[in-house]
């Protein structure tokens, strides 16, 4: 993507390949969503309106299938590309963002709640998100689409390792 | 020794059925607030107010064409229905003060018990507006918010005697600590002192200048409600003179100058700051006196903020960034306006010296310019287009002058952009309007964020945020050089930053 050297280091790991299956299945989702809207114009827009409409009618589904493409075929695959994280013995860090990056780096001994969160089309991929959240209302990490169980036990070894290494905590 | 508290902002009577005072079988005595509180809520119509909607109708189905008799038994009426609101809510009202928390009992209907447990509370305010003060009484407001500015976080104990008051707070805030931590007689040593000829840099803050334009829109909506017949007559003309326009403005100035001055001053009146133990202690206001107490423990830096206006005169104001402060704009203010060098004096006795700042690189200038600029080129463009088809010069003159205007703009942005970090505190400054210069202790960052969009990674730059947890929660030092940025976070913070440059073992 780029040839810059990156500002800080890239986190070490990826997030569960189910994942990708998960966000297909979205894109799929919300390219029917779209497709049924882009039907419902071609049907009930008059073929004669004036204006920008007979431009539109043509526009409409080929924005429609250019969506699906890229939500479905395309997208998937960078996120799995630029989502990254790493557990530290000092500290958890994430990376997030394709044009335009955002790495957020928590100190385990400043860790205030651990949340473990699963979605309904989560449970289907078998996965769940982290949330490690501190004082700051800025300082929050999420991590996105881990498998149930690695979640499960990162929570709660973070959570555990807040407890004995907490100092103030904000 | 029974006073009640009264919770100020929520404002049902307290529910507590014995009038005496009340002891627990393992604790502290419930305490009430002052019986002279019923007069002041009375006058106020603190618990009544929350009938007006509905009294409204009633006056206005029975009709005010009964004369004289009806709109005494009216003001009869309502007087007593607000003293037997205060009564009742002052007889539901009480609070304890014990060794692990505060508890605070209220309720009209539904009895309501907080507790909030000592080591959550994060600060006292005591304050008396003057009604109190005619009584003698002062309120106190406990803060236990958890960062969250919320007002349901606060507990309020509404009309007890400035004796009780002092007593509340330095109780509250001795059971907090550890109880070695507090000295028999705290020394006292001044901060700062406000400096009445500071009042005048007050037109030149914007939230000064808001305080006479929100009384004037008042006292236009009041006129308003004026019968016609009482209405100033000012008739059209008079307006539409060129005369007329140049005293409106001129008497609208003076107006502001003169209010923003006042306001400044009301707020700010007697303003001092002191230290006593552990604590930092501002006491202010002209009308209210309110006393907040800040515990220095908790104090994590301190911002300086100078707007456009303020840096003409070399003026500042300095704000302390305490964690889990609720309210913590208006809490946290160390010096409400003055001199840039009496600011910095102060805040450095607060916050360690981080050294000077560094500037950013040449492209965080360029980049500052572009985006200055960015509006005025789309409507120079759009100027362009609009000469070339319909003719219309204007648009184009505009686009030119918001393009000319952007050049400035941006380089002031730039200049004002500036980090460093030092042995043992660090600081970031940016903004031009109002332009703030955060001082942070290194144990103040509970996180770092680092962003970096598309152009900005082409041009080598970063934008690195220190998640804190105090004031804002985040402050930015924008547009670095990428490369300075895991140095920077390293030193600005503890060893566990070193993650954002070494891959883990």
């Amino acid at each position: 993507m780029t040839t810059a050297p990156l500002p800080v280091r890239e986190p070490a790991w990826s997030l569960s390949r189910s994942a990708i299956g998960l966000w297909v299945t979205e894109g799929v989702l919300s390219s029917l969503g779209i497709a049924i809207a882009a039907a419902l114009f071609a049907i009930f827009v008059p073929e004669d309106a004036g204006g920008p409409l007979p431009l539109l009618r043509w526009l409409v589904p080929i924005g429609a299938a250019v969506w699906a493409v890229a939500t479905i075929g395309v997208r998937p695959w960078f996120r799995f590309r630029v989502h990254r994280w790493e557990v530290t013995p000092d500290a958890v860090y994430t990376l997030t963002g394709w044009l335009t990056r955002t790495w957020t780096l928590v100190p385990i001994s400043r860790i205030q709640t651990v949340d473990v969160t699963r979605g309904v089309l989560q449970q289907l991929f078998g996965l769940s998100s982290v949330a490690v959240l501190t004082a700051s209302s800025q300082g929050t990490v999420r991590v996105w689409h881990l498998e149930a169980d690695v979640a499960q036990r990162v929570a709660d070894d973070l959570a555990h390792r807040a407890e004995q290494v907490r100092d103030i905590a904000t | 020794m029974t006073e009640p508290v009264g919770q100020s902002d929520v404002t049902e009577p307290v529910e507590q059925s014995d009038v005496t005072q009340r002891t627990e079988p393992n604790g502290p005595a419930a305490r009430r607030t002052s019986v002279l509180i019923i007069a002041v809520h009375t006058a106020t119509f603190r618990q009544a107010r929350q009938f007006v909607p509905a009294v409204i109708p009633l006056i206005a189905a029975a009709g005010l064409n009964g004369g004289r008799t009806t709109v005494v038994a009216l003001v009869v009426g309502v007087t007593l229905l607000s003293l037997g609101t205060a009564a009742l809510s002052w007889w539901r009202f009480s609070y304890t003060d014990g060794p692990s928390s505060v508890v605070v009992t209220r309720g009209l209907l539904s009895r309501s018990v907080r507790t909030v447990p000592n080591d959550r509370i994060r600060g006292v305010e005591v304050e008396a507006p003057p009604l109190h003060r005619v009584f003698g009484l002062v309120r106190v407001r406990i803060d236990a918010a958890a960062g969250a500015a919320d007002k349901d976080e606060e507990l309020v104990v509404d009309g007890v005697s400035r004796a009780e008051g002092d007593r509340l707070r330095t109780a509250v805030l001795t059971h907090r600590q550890a109880p070695a931590a507090v000295p028999d007689a705290p020394r006292e040593e001044e901060f700062g002192r406000f400096d009445n000829r500071w009042l005048l840099y007050a037109p030149l803050v914007g939230s000064y200048l808001a305080l006479p334009l929100a009384a004037v829109g008042a006292l236009f909506r009041v006129a308003q409600e004026l019968p016609e017949n009482l209405r100033p007559n000012l008739d059209d003309a008079a307006l539409a003179s060129v005369r007329g326009l140049v005293i409106g403005l001129v008497g609208a100035a003076a107006v502001l100058l003169a209010g923003s001055v006042i306001g400044a001053a009301i707020v700010n009146w007697g303003f001092r700051l002191v230290r006593r133990g552990g604590s930092l202690i501002a006491v202010r206001g002209l009308i209210t006196r309110r006393h907040t107490e800040l515990e220095i423990d908790r104090i994590r830096g301190a911002t300086i903020a100078e707007g456009a206006g303020m840096r003409l005169v070399r003026a500042a104001r300095v704000n302390a960034l305490v964690t889990g402060l609720g309210d913590a704009h208006r809490r946290g203010q160390l010096l409400p306006l003055g001199p840039r060098s009496e600011a910095w004096l102060l805040a450095h006795r607060i916050v360690a010296e981080p050294g000077p700042l560094r500037a950013h690189p040449p492209a965080a200038r360029r980049r500052r310019i572009v985006r200055a600029t960015l509006a005025g080129l789309v409507v120079t463009t759009a100027g362009l287009i609009a000469t070339a088809v319909a003719g219309w010069v204007w648009l184009l003159v505009v686009g030119l002058v918001l393009l000319g205007l952007g050049v400035p703009l941006g380089l002031g942005r730039y200049a004002a952009l500036g980090h460093a970090a030092g042995p043992r505190s660090f600081s970031v400054r940016s903004g031009w309007l109002s332009r703030e210069h955060a001082v942070l202790q290194r144990r103040a960052v509970v996180g770092w964020q680092v962003r970096q969009s598309f152009f900005q990674r082409r041009n080598g730059l970063a934008t690195v945020v220190a998640c804190v947890g105090a004031g804002r929660g985040g402050y930015a030092s924008i547009d670095m050089a990428a490369d300075d940025v895991a140095g920077f976070a390293l030193a600005a913070s503890e060893p566990w930053a070193a993650t954002l440059s070494r891959p883990a073992p």
